[in-house]
């Protein structure tokens, strides 16, 4: 993938950004750098090779380094090649990037997007997850219609019908080794690739309210799940056994406490990385290091809404999709990226210790209302309600 | 003094008081309500601690593109989906109700020539077959490109299609399910137009301990979610009051046989006992309450309003009180008009679902009409609690608050000579009733 050529106000950005963030931040060396620029994605699959996830940890776990911030921003929509201007998620994989949309998954690869539809042997167009198996690199695919294997060009399909899965809209999908995990309305459902069998978990074996879930993913030898009114669920695979976490309260209306625990029983998604569990919810966010919960509210810090639609965290940094634009976090410090309601343009602000600076960019996201990230070393893709987004790394 | 003069004076001094009085209308301070209209005193740790974060303050407003799509100039029919039980449920004679009150409404637009000459068209779904089969239901209507659709009565199904809803952006009018949580997810792709559990909750609370000075109710209720959270919110109350529960006891739909909790709930010897259920199983229990001669009063959920329970009840149904969302005796002339257009249409009687899912198809229709085929801007009018707010629907006038549920007046029901009475249920008293009716403090103040 070659880095578009930049535009002067996208340069001015830069050289703003930079400036900034130098005094802001002191040593921007920190942020990870490769040599000749690249996708950021083409890193060996091969079990003896760092993975993407693994180098990115590392270029951002020191606590004294910055937060990253991603500038040059190029948008896709239809016209570009999508299938639909309305993307659900984006899943970087090497040299190419997966997107879902709600009419077909699209493909970047080589500076060109190709787009895989029912008609190619998917399920169902709608498009709502996808995960990469480190260990065999198939895609996951997570559609309205069911859940979808892709390996070697071919699309292999599970369904309420034909497996033992949960419920074909596939909210969730998340690859741990060689076992496969789904979040759906009906239940979570684990899918074992070696034995291919597929175990579920419902409120009747696990502790869930009910069995609504919506997000998925894995850390630390355990599964997490965001339950809808049933906070997040953790499942020790060592053990097989589950614990809940919900907000003490009790109530819906209500937080009593900031720190006592999730903000909220209705969760949207989960992601652990760096020692760190974050927790989404339409009310705010939380996140946990194993003995302490952490919730913030966009009242009390650097987060663009209290409505989160997903969560993904890389290395100390948790990238949040609101319905007012994307925000990062280490829990301290803050990067939002907004786009301008009337022009291409936005800014991203940065909060460091209740302290705020802004920084123009030109352009910005395609749109506000973000629904799917996806991070490596260099570059960040962001699916939003009005086309995709591509970031990169400001060095 | 000429009396032309005179009458002039008085004249005017009648007209200074007609205008003051619509003045101080005019001028009157908006009551201040809490949450769910609660009260101060059964407001949840509000006596103890303010919460760190108040939700629902405001409505939460719907970010994402969309507004700008138009729909396909080549449009035979305008789709509405509708999502409840029509097989497999012990709750399809309430589902086909509903779908019949929501076919009612759209007849009757049609009539009027529809949208812009195209007809409205219902897209039935049957929300009771696979396990979370609402999800996958939501999708196929997202397929079949219905602009909003109407759904659902049981809880679990109203939730899973509501998170569809959210995701492929559908607006979702929910017309029967009185699960409080419903509405208290922040989603803004939803509105109830029917009162929830809260509400009828909250009428009982202040009818039993209140008004009847009842300290130590026994609860029997189903055992599933619509009994686990449509108590929840009388409990929380009562609770607060000073008043939990003495026993909780649990059946399943279809059960008949009912002795052995009421034989735990005789040892405990409550003031009275509250059935929380579907009307079949609650009239068989007041049936074996009176037989196993327990004379404690009997209360009851929204669900006991119903000719099946009177039927099976019988006389031992004489002074059993419970709550409805709306007045299926009102003589308001479109409730009337309704009321004989669905019997000639239907043959049959309207009940509680029929009558709300006709509301919640007008919405739908009337928010069609006002903004176009754009489903964003569906959502938008009837979510900008403006164009839709005390909406005058057949059931009464339909008030949301900040999550767009439905609060308005709901009713008590009394069984009279056979037949249930309705009156509005009173706002809350402050302070409690001993069972000699004398107000004292709140016990757990103390």
């Amino acid at each position: 993938m070659k880095i578009p050529v930049k535009s002067k106000p996208a340069l001015k950005s830069v050289i703003v950004a930079f400036v900034i963030l130098s005094g802001l931040t002191g040593n921007m060396e920190s942020v990870s750098a490769s040599g000749p620029q690249k996708t950021g994605n083409e890193i060996s699959k091969a079990n003896n090779q760092p993975n993407p996830k693994e180098t990115s940890v590392k270029a951002v776990a020191n606590d004294s380094k910055p937060m990253p911030v991603y500038g040059r921003w190029k948008n896709f929509t239809t016209k570009d090649g999508l299938p639909s201007d309305m993307a659900y998620t984006v899943k970087i994989d090497g040299n190419r990037v997966l997107v879902g949309t709600h009419d077909g998954m699209a493909v970047f690869e080589n500076g060109k997007w190709r787009t895989y539809t029912t008609k190619d042997g998917l399920p169902h167009n709608g498009i709502v997850s996808i995960d990469v198996s480190e260990v065999t690199g198939d895609a996951w695919i997570g559609t309205l219609g069911g859940l979808s294997r892709w390996s070697g060009g071919k699309f292999e399909n599970f369904t309420q019908l034909n497996s033992g899965m949960p419920n074909d809209l596939v909210y969730g999908v998340c690859c741990d080794g060689k076992d496969v995990w789904v979040a759906t309305g009906g239940g979570a459902g684990h899918y074992d690739t070696n034995l291919k069998q597929w175990e579920i978990f419902t409120e009747k074996n696990a502790p869930m309210h009910e069995p609504w879930t919506y997000g998925i993913s894995a850390g630390d030898g355990k599964i997490f799940i965001a339950a809808w009114g049933g906070g997040v669920i953790e499942y020790t695979k060592s053990t097989k056994k589950f614990r809940d976490y919900t907000d003490p309260d009790g109530e819906m209306e209500i937080d009593l406490l900031l720190n006592d625990g999730p903000v909220h029983d209705i969760t949207t998604g989960t992601s652990w990385a760096d020692g760190k569990l974050w927790v989404s919810s339409y009310f705010g966010l939380c996140n946990y290091d194993g003995k302490n919960w952490k919730g913030y509210f966009d009242t009390d810090s650097g987060l663009a809404s209290n409505f989160i639609n997903f969560i993904r965290a890389e290395g100390r940094v948790a990238f949040i999709c609101t319905d007012k634009g994307l925000s990062s976090s280490d829990g301290t410090n803050w990067v939002t990226y907004i786009k301008n309601d009337k022009n291409a343009d936005g800014k991203a602000i940065i909060t460091t210790g209740g302290v705020k600076k802004e920084i123009p960019l030109s352009p910005s996201l395609s749109h506000n209302f973000i629904i799917g990230v996806d991070a490596d070393k260099d570059f960040i893709w962001v699916a939003t309600s009005s086309g995709v987004s591509r970031g990169e790394l400001l060095k | 003094m000429t009396t032309i003069m005179k009458r002039i004076i008085w004249i005017s001094v009648f007209c200074y008081f007609i205008l003051m009085g619509q003045v101080s209308n005019l001028n009157a301070q908006e009551k201040k309500t809490n949450y769910g209209k609660a009260s101060d005193e059964i407001l949840p740790y509000d006596k103890f601690a303010k919460a760190y974060k108040y939700h629902f303050l405001t409505p939460i407003e719907f970010y994402g593109a969309g507004r700008e799509k138009t729909a396909l100039k080549d449009l035979k029919e305008v789709r509405i989906g509708f999502l409840g039980p029509l097989t497999t449920s012990v709750m399809v004679p309430q589902g086909i109700q509903m779908l019949q009150g929501a076919t009612l409404a759209m007849e009757e637009a049609n009539k009027k020539g529809g949208y812009k000459g195209l007809p409205f068209k219902i897209m039935p779904h049957n929300d009771a077959g696979l396990w979370g089969a609402a999800a996958n239901e939501v999708v196929k209507m997202d397929d079949e490109k219905v602009w909003a659709f109407l759904g659902s009565i049981d809880d679990i199904v109203s939730h899973v299609a509501l998170r569809a809803a959210l995701k492929l952006e559908i607006y979702m009018v929910c017309t029967g399910d009185p699960d409080p949580t419903f509405t208290e997810t922040n989603i803004p792709w939803q509105c109830r137009v029917i009162s929830d559990d809260r509400q009828s909750g909250y009428a009982l609370v202040n009818y039993i301990h209140k008004k009847k000075g009842h300290k130590r109710v026994a609860m029997i209720r189903v055992n599933g979610r619509y009994g686990r959270v449509g108590v929840k919110e009388y409990a929380d109350a009562a609770v607060r009051l000073g008043f939990p529960f003495v026993i909780e006891e649990r059946f399943n739909d279809g059960e008949t046989d009912f002795k052995a909790q009421i034989e735990r709930v005789r040892k405990t010897n409550p003031d009275a006992i509250l059935l929380w259920g579907n009307a079949k199983e609650s009239a068989l229990i007041l049936q074996q309450i009176r037989a196993a001669g327990l004379k404690q009063p009997v209360f009851g959920s929204d669900r006991m309003v119903s000719p099946e329970f009177l039927k099976i009840a019988g006389p031992l149904a004489e002074g059993i009180v419970t709550t409805c969302q709306y007045n299926p005796n009102s003589t308001d002339p479109k409730y009337l008009a309704f009321k004989s257009n669905y019997s000639k249409r239907f043959k049959q009687e309207p009940d509680v679902f029929a009558a709300h899912a006709y509301d919640g198809m007008n919405i739908i229709i009337d928010a069609i009409k006002k903004v176009g085929l754009n489903r964003v801007l569906i959502r938008d009018v009837i979510a900008g609690l403006k164009e839709f707010q005390n909406y005058p629907g057949v059931t009464g006038k339909i008030v949301f608050d900040h999550s767009w549920n439905d609060v308005s007046d709901i009713y008590m029901a009394e069984v009279r000579n056979g037949k249930f009475e309705f009156t509005v249920a009173p706002p809350m008293e402050t302070g409690q009733r001993t069972g000699n009716g004398k107000k004292e403090p709140n016990s757990y103040t103390n």
